[in-house]
């Protein structure tokens, strides 16, 4: 969880408009999403590995490991859709029958199967590629450009910061509790746990009420005002991203037939 | 007589669960000063402070900045905290963004400058705390010790008049510890006045122009560190340690290896100094 926020800060693309990345992965996501074409998603599938891996430089096996998240997920979710049970099988169902109930598959629930597999494993690739190669502070920039209320964005960031800390003082909490034996069984762990939520709250308030104390020592005044950063805009990255794009959709109206009602 | 930029008169106030945290706190602090409030956990001294730029109001009693009357209206309240910054004791409660740089821009902006002016004082702010280099790190990444930095960047980027620490060395190592005091000590020769909250009495020692001493929500004591620290029904009523220079200084008296009427060194160099003064041509011999 961690590794892709310091993946984020860390990878090859930062010098890259945020604003690029951004519009690369939500454009090729529509698109993904988009059209009912399987070739197009395995296309933008391996198009977003190949990015990830050889331009922002994550290493191939954490990325697979990331990838194997939703993969595991998504291997239940369609094995329901791809697989039927029936008492009267309709004739188009394939599969074997055990004291007269029928387990197969059809042609047309194994075609939904794969296409939703890809579907959602391409879309997840690209928000994995926003995700590796861009920080949240980066995002919250783009979304302050994209005219996102001001509350959202505010909210956003102070959330983003505070969940390190929120994780430090929980990490601290639970290392002094298992000293003192909090986790050494079942019912401890239970109390324990219960514990360090209700104290992690009160902390958590508390901080809160020091932050704004110390906020408004520095005259805050009801905004968080801050620098934003500047960054260049390339218009050989805008041209990359257009040619790729357009060609996904050419690939995917050649192969797919269209937009999915 | 020295112009005087903060004062406090029979300060008292009560935290809304009735705890008497100043019970009159009266002092008044020099223009230009290195000054150091010392006293033990709940003496007031972090409540005082939130005195000194009107985000608590005395419940009775006045606060006075460059001698004139601290009000409480908005103007004036954002008019004084642009001249008195706090660094609070803990970064983690004070840095509220998570882009280094962003952090720091959030005092000068509030101050009504223009981006470049803003971005000028960041980048001499992080020049100042040896800190440009974090500048595009996230905030969760950093270390303790730079995370302090950066909170003294917060408020040092604001170029106020008073820069006030709360217990600035707490939690540090002794390499950080003396980081931030050179820190300070820099900060001080710009003339920018600068007050510490500490326990540490070897820091309050040879680093303050000036102490004073806080027990139980009153100043007990203040005057020179020489002075202060060689009163020792005051250290004991303020459950305070005599910096060990001084103890030494004393032991050594007695023990004659030091002349009458030498002055408390302030520094070790000056003790190792003054030793080898007074003890020309003969060894010091340690019986043992």
């Amino acid at each position: 969880m961690f590794s892709i926020d310091q993946y984020a800060y860390s990878n090859r693309m930062r010098a890259v408009h945020p604003g690029e990345r951004f519009a690369f992965a939500i454009l090729t996501m529509v698109i993904c999403l988009a059209f009912p074409s399987t070739v197009t998603q395995l296309a933008i599938l391996l198009l977003m590995a190949g990015v990830v891996i050889l331009w922002a430089g994550i290493p191939f096996r954490f990325y697979l490991k990331l990838m194997s998240l939703p993969f595991s997920f998504l291997v239940v979710g369609v094995v329901t859709i791809a697989v039927s049970l029936s008492r009267n099988p309709e004739p188009t169902l394939q599969g074997i029958t055990v004291w007269g109930v029928t387990i197969g598959v059809t042609d047309q629930d194994l075609r939904v199967a794969v296409e939703l597999f890809f579907k959602s494993l391409g879309a997840v690739s690209c928000l994995y590629f926003l995700s590796l190669t861009t920080p949240v502070l980066e995002i919250i920039a783009v979304l302050k450009k994209l005219r996102i209320p001001v509350l959202f964005i505010e909210l956003m960031s102070l959330v983003y910061r505070f969940i390190f800390v929120l994780m430090e003082t929980a990490d601290r909490i639970y290392t002094a509790q298992s000293s003192r034996c909090g986790y050494a069984t079942i019912k401890n762990s239970y109390l324990s746990m219960g514990q360090l939520a209700s104290n992690l709250f009160i902390k958590s308030y508390h901080r809160s009420r020091m932050l704004f104390t110390a906020l408004e020592s520095r005259c805050y005044t009801g905004e968080l005002k801050v620098l934003e950063p500047h960054y260049t805009v390339s218009k050989v990255n805008i041209l990359i991203i257009v040619v790729i794009d357009l060609a996904l959709v050419v690939l995917a109206l050649n192969t797919g037939g269209g937009f999915v009602g | 007589m020295a112009e005087l930029i903060l004062e406090a008169q029979d300060v008292e106030f009560e935290y809304p669960d009735g705890t008497k945290a100043l019970k009159g706190v009266s002092l008044s602090i020099e223009k230009g000063k290195k000054i150091a409030i010392l006293g033990s956990n709940g003496a007031g001294k972090s409540t005082l402070f939130l005195h000194f730029n009107g985000i608590l109001r005395p419940k009775r009693g006045m606060v006075r900045f460059a001698g004139q009357d601290v009000r409480y209206n908005h103007s004036s309240l954002m008019e004084l905290r642009k001249k008195v910054g706090i660094v609070f004791q803990d970064p983690d409660s004070q840095l509220f963004s998570a882009s280094v740089l962003q952090e720091i821009s959030f005092g000068p902006l509030n101050l009504g400058l223009t981006e470049e002016q803003v971005l000028q004082r960041v980048q001499q702010a992080m020049a100042a705390t040896g800190i440009t280099e974090l500048q595009d790190k996230p905030t969760h990444a950093l270390s303790y010790g730079q995370k302090k930095r950066v909170s003294i960047a917060d408020i040092l980027a604001m170029e106020p008049m008073v820069i006030i620490c709360d217990e600035p060395t707490a939690w540090l190592d002794p390499k950080h510890t003396i980081q931030v005091m050179e820190l300070l000590n820099g900060i001080s020769r710009q003339g920018t006045t600068v007050i510490l909250s500490t326990h540490d009495v070897d820091i309050a020692y040879s680093w303050a122009d000036y102490i004073f001493v806080m027990s139980d929500g009153r100043v007990v004591g203040e005057g020179i560190p020489e002075r202060v620290f060689q009163d020792e029904g005051l250290l004991r009523q303020a459950d305070l340690a005599q910096p060990w220079l001084v103890e030494i200084y004393h032991e050594f008296k007695q023990q004659g290896w030091l002349a009458k009427g030498v002055p408390v060194p302030r520094t070790k160099g000056e003790l190792l100094e003054l030793l080898k003064r007074d003890t020309p041509g003969q060894a010091l011999v340690v019986s043992g």
